[in-house]
């Protein structure tokens, strides 16, 4: 099979498949890394946590269908588990289009570096595409590695015929990869008739905007979209608005309708998944081609230098020279650098996510209501993702090539530039965060009880503001990264197991001290204490602390043991 | 005075620098000089703290620089080889950064930046992002940042590499102002002619080995040959140059 393949891609032409390597490569960054960075565990990471999602997902469907008895319940809770393996399918996928952004379109290096040399657009572009194909599929082979055997094995056991699961498993496979298709292509056709459309100037200021717009979108429709996968929910005449409006529910209707369980009457909705992913695939074919014939010519004619805007260059102080050089890198950085920015709306993204649900439950109950647990956890959680975002984002580096001047600047103390650092973190995640939660708080009663509680957040905000310095002694953006030392996987699985159920015990405490002063007193003291303590303990770790630039592994010594 | 003991510089045990020895002194202009590879930067890199030597001393006004960094760094200027920026920045906060690290009054720091951004035909493209400046752009905010803050030190490595002819020959003079007004240069270039008319003295390195460090006058004298590009030739050039043109036309043409 291996040989097979093998063959099959030594007859495709030479410059194709350099280029598709060298395309595929860009998924990330490689400037960013440490230079001993290992690329493919850092992928293999990712992959890794996909695989573990599908097997989550095949776990809970599998003992859900079990506990169940009656058929109809059970086909329900398959229906049920397709429609979210669809969804979060589709929500990958949107975060995988956010970030590679432009990679499918031709950018200024690649027309500076490709136009002298005798390789043909049409190769640049398949090779692009290619590429981008082979990263998604690598996507959605990983995210369906075992749900999409294991949710179509039950709801053929419910068909009880001998063809009904192969029928289930091709029209899984079909639903989730034209749901894939139909969401990568649509932002493909809309990047590129803006970038046709527009001049190339403003094309570019649009396209970082038009990112992160994306990327809000895909997250909120998430998060907020209502559960309607049930036969009643599906036929209510207040749900055909949604249902006509969500493209996850389009996908639903093809996967039923392949599969032969599609409500009668619901035959429109599969409809539309049919016309959305033909129209997606045309447009986003005719965008492409017509991108690599008109916009390759733009970029090449695009001037050097782009004049900076005029007026006022604002130019804040934050408390000292070292501080506001270090606030104003990092801010700029921030909202300048693409890697930078989407990474910081992934955290942002969650920080959102829970301001608007809150906002909704407000907008729904229309008058004053008291401090409930569930407003308590969603602002701890808001803090957390704020604060231990912005610091993991701090940990990618902007321009290693560029750090020899911080490295010869260096004329105070490694502890200032600490400090400056931890001033950067409060001011631009705790601080937003903080007032985040103040203003979704503004409905609710008693306020002295808001006080306290946004009291007790700003101590969070502090305390985790310290816990994230703990042996960062680096500049914000400057050190490189070494994939594998934040261990996504492991990050990722101790969120659910301890910080949730940390926020909630937290929060159940803390709802009880707002109505007991005494109770209040003490939480605050211990949370006054505690960031005191870390703040002592960051202080007098900064004192010996030496600032660095490279991010090396741990050292192994691996030893013969010979001599005993 | 800016002296150098012994130093050497060991990567995964080879010598990239070999006990290398010479001072730069107040009011002179020192040229570095050396062909590709031979540790001319390595050595600058190694001067301004940028990496640490394997053996040897560095001292600036008699005092080993590693005794107090951070004095020694305030007294320092460097233009690095390679014009690396932070380019998501403009012009003008990019040296405002610098001036902010180092610690500048705020006044003093913006008269500053602003009459050399003018001096340096960059005042109006400031406020661009440093990502479209040309090599010569970037090369004038380095020599910029590497002088804002009157240094006693300046180490230039390639100064005039991508700068027009205005500015290379507004520079050069520069450079023989700083150095008449007491500063210490140390300068590395490849372009000898400008070495030979700029430079009070010259120290040639040659395989990370100090081959010659003299006045060049003296080293005409001693070596019996008429300019610079001669003596480095003779020193520092192991090939026979026409013969390796002539194999390079030799292969693009079989």
């Amino acid at each position: 099979m291996h040989n097979l393949i093998q063959k099959l891609i030594n007859r495709l032409p030479l410059d194709f498949r350099i280029l598709c390597r060298q395309f595929m490569l860009r998924v990330i960054d490689l400037e960013a890394l440490s230079i001993q960075a290992d690329v493919t565990g850092f992928l293999g990471q990712f992959a890794g946590v996909l695989i573990m999602l599908s097997l989550v997902h095949s776990l809970v469907t599998y003992v859900g269908f079990v506990s169940m008895g009656d058929p109809q319940a059970r086909l329900g809770f398959c229906l049920h588990m397709e429609h979210h393996l669809i969804a979060t399918m589709m929500l990958v996928v949107g975060l995988f289009t956010v970030l590679s952004w432009d990679a499918t379109f031709p950018d200024r290096r690649d027309v500076m570096v490709l136009s002298p040399l005798p390789v043909a657009p049409h190769t640049i572009l398949s090779a692009k595409v290619s590429a981008s194909a082979a990263v998604l599929g690598i996507a959605i082979l990983t995210l369906n590695c075992a749900s999409g055997f294991v949710v179509p094995f039950l709801v053929g056991v419910l068909h009880g015929t001998p063809w009904s699961f192969y029928q289930s498993l091709a029209a899984y496979w079909i639903a989730i990869v034209g749901a894939s298709a139909f969401l990568y292509c649509s932002v493909l056709t809309i990047q590129g008739f803006t970038a046709l459309l527009l001049p190339r100037r403003m094309f570019l200021r649009l396209s970082a905007i038009l990112q992160l717009a994306a990327f809000g979108l895909f997250l909120a429709v998430y998060f907020l979209e209502p559960t309607l996968s049930s036969p009643d929910a599906m036929a209510a005449p207040e749900n055909q608005g949604l249902l006509a409006c969500l493209p996850s529910y389009w996908f639903f209707a093809l996967f039923n309708q392949l599969n032969g369980t599609l409500p009668a009457g619901f035959t429109w909705l599969a409809v539309r998944a049919w016309i959305g992913f033909a129209i997606a695939i045309c447009g986003a074919a005719a965008s492409l081609l017509l991108c690599y014939v008109r916009t390759m010519k733009k970029t090449i004619e695009e001037p050097d230098l782009v004049p900076g805007a005029r007026g006022l260059h604002w130019m804040p102080w934050f408390g000292g020279s070292l501080k506001t050089a270090i606030a104003l890198f990092s801010i700029r950085s921030l909202t300048r650098s693409r890697q930078h920015r989407v990474a910081f709306s992934f955290y942002l993204a969650f920080v959102f996510g829970i301001a608007l649900s809150l906002l909704r439950d407000e907008l729904a109950s229309g008058a004053a209501s008291e401090i409930t647990v569930g407003f308590l956890i969603s602002t701890f959680m808001m803090m957390t993702f704020a604060v231990f975002g912005l610091r993991s984002v701090f940990a990618l580096p902007v321009s290693l090539t560029a750090n020899w001047v911080l490295r010869t600047t260096q004329l105070r103390s490694s502890e200032k530039y600490i400090a400056a650092t931890r001033g950067s973190l409060l001011l631009f995640a705790a601080m937003p965060a903080w007032l985040l939660s103040a203003g979704l708080a503004f409905h609710l009663r008693p306020a002295s009880q808001v006080a306290a509680h946004l009291a007790i957040l700003a101590l969070l905000g502090w305390i985790l503001a310290e816990l994230c310095l703990i042996g960062f002694y680096k500049v914000p953006f400057t050190c490189s990264y070494l994939p594998g030392k934040s261990n996504i996987q492991l990050v990722f699985w101790a969120f659910f197991i301890v910080c949730l159920p940390l926020a909630v015990w937290i929060a159940e405490i803390e709802l009880d001290a707002l109505h007991h002063a005494l109770k209040f007193a003490c939480m605050a003291a211990v949370f006054a204490a505690t960031a005191l303590g870390l703040f002592g303990f960051n202080g007098f770790r900064a004192r010996s602390a030496v600032l660095y630039f490279e991010e090396l592994p741990e050292e192994v010594i691996t030893t013969l043991k010979l001599s005993a | 005075m800016l002296e150098l003991r012994n130093v050497s510089k060991r990567f995964s045990g080879i010598a990239a620098v070999d006990n290398v020895s010479f001072s730069a002194r107040p009011g002179e202009v020192t040229g570095y000089l050396g062909p590709n590879g031979s540790g001319k930067s390595t050595t600058m890199k190694m001067i301004t703290g940028l990496i640490e030597m394997s053996a040897g001393q560095i001292l600036f006004d008699g005092k080993p620089i590693q005794d107090d960094l951070m004095a020694y760094k305030r007294s320092l200027g460097y233009v690095p080889e390679e014009p690396y920026l932070y380019t998501h920045l403009s012009g003008a906060e990019y040296l405002t950064m610098v001036a902010q690290l180092r610690n500048l009054p705020v006044r003093q720091s913006m008269e500053r930046i602003d009459g050399m951004l003018r001096l340096f035909s960059l005042r109006d493209d400031r406020h661009a992002s440093i990502s479209g400046y040309s090599k010569g752009m970037r090369q004038k905010i380095l020599l910029i940042a590497a002088l804002m803050h009157n240094p006693q030190l300046i180490l230039l490595d390639e100064p005039f590499s991508g700068l027009d002819v205005a500015s290379a020959l507004v520079l050069r003079s520069l450079i023989q102002e700083l150095a008449a007004r007491g500063k210490v240069v140390l300068f590395s270039s490849h372009e000898l002619d400008t070495v030979e008319r700029i430079c009070s003295r010259v120290v040639i390195l040659h395989h990370g080995k100090l081959v010659a460090d003299d006045s060049i006058e003296r080293l005409r004298s001693l070596m019996e040959l008429p300019t610079l590009e001669k003596i480095f030739s003779q020193l520092a050039v192991e090939q026979d140059t026409e013969s390796m043109a002539r194999q390079i036309a030799d292969l693009i043409n079989a």
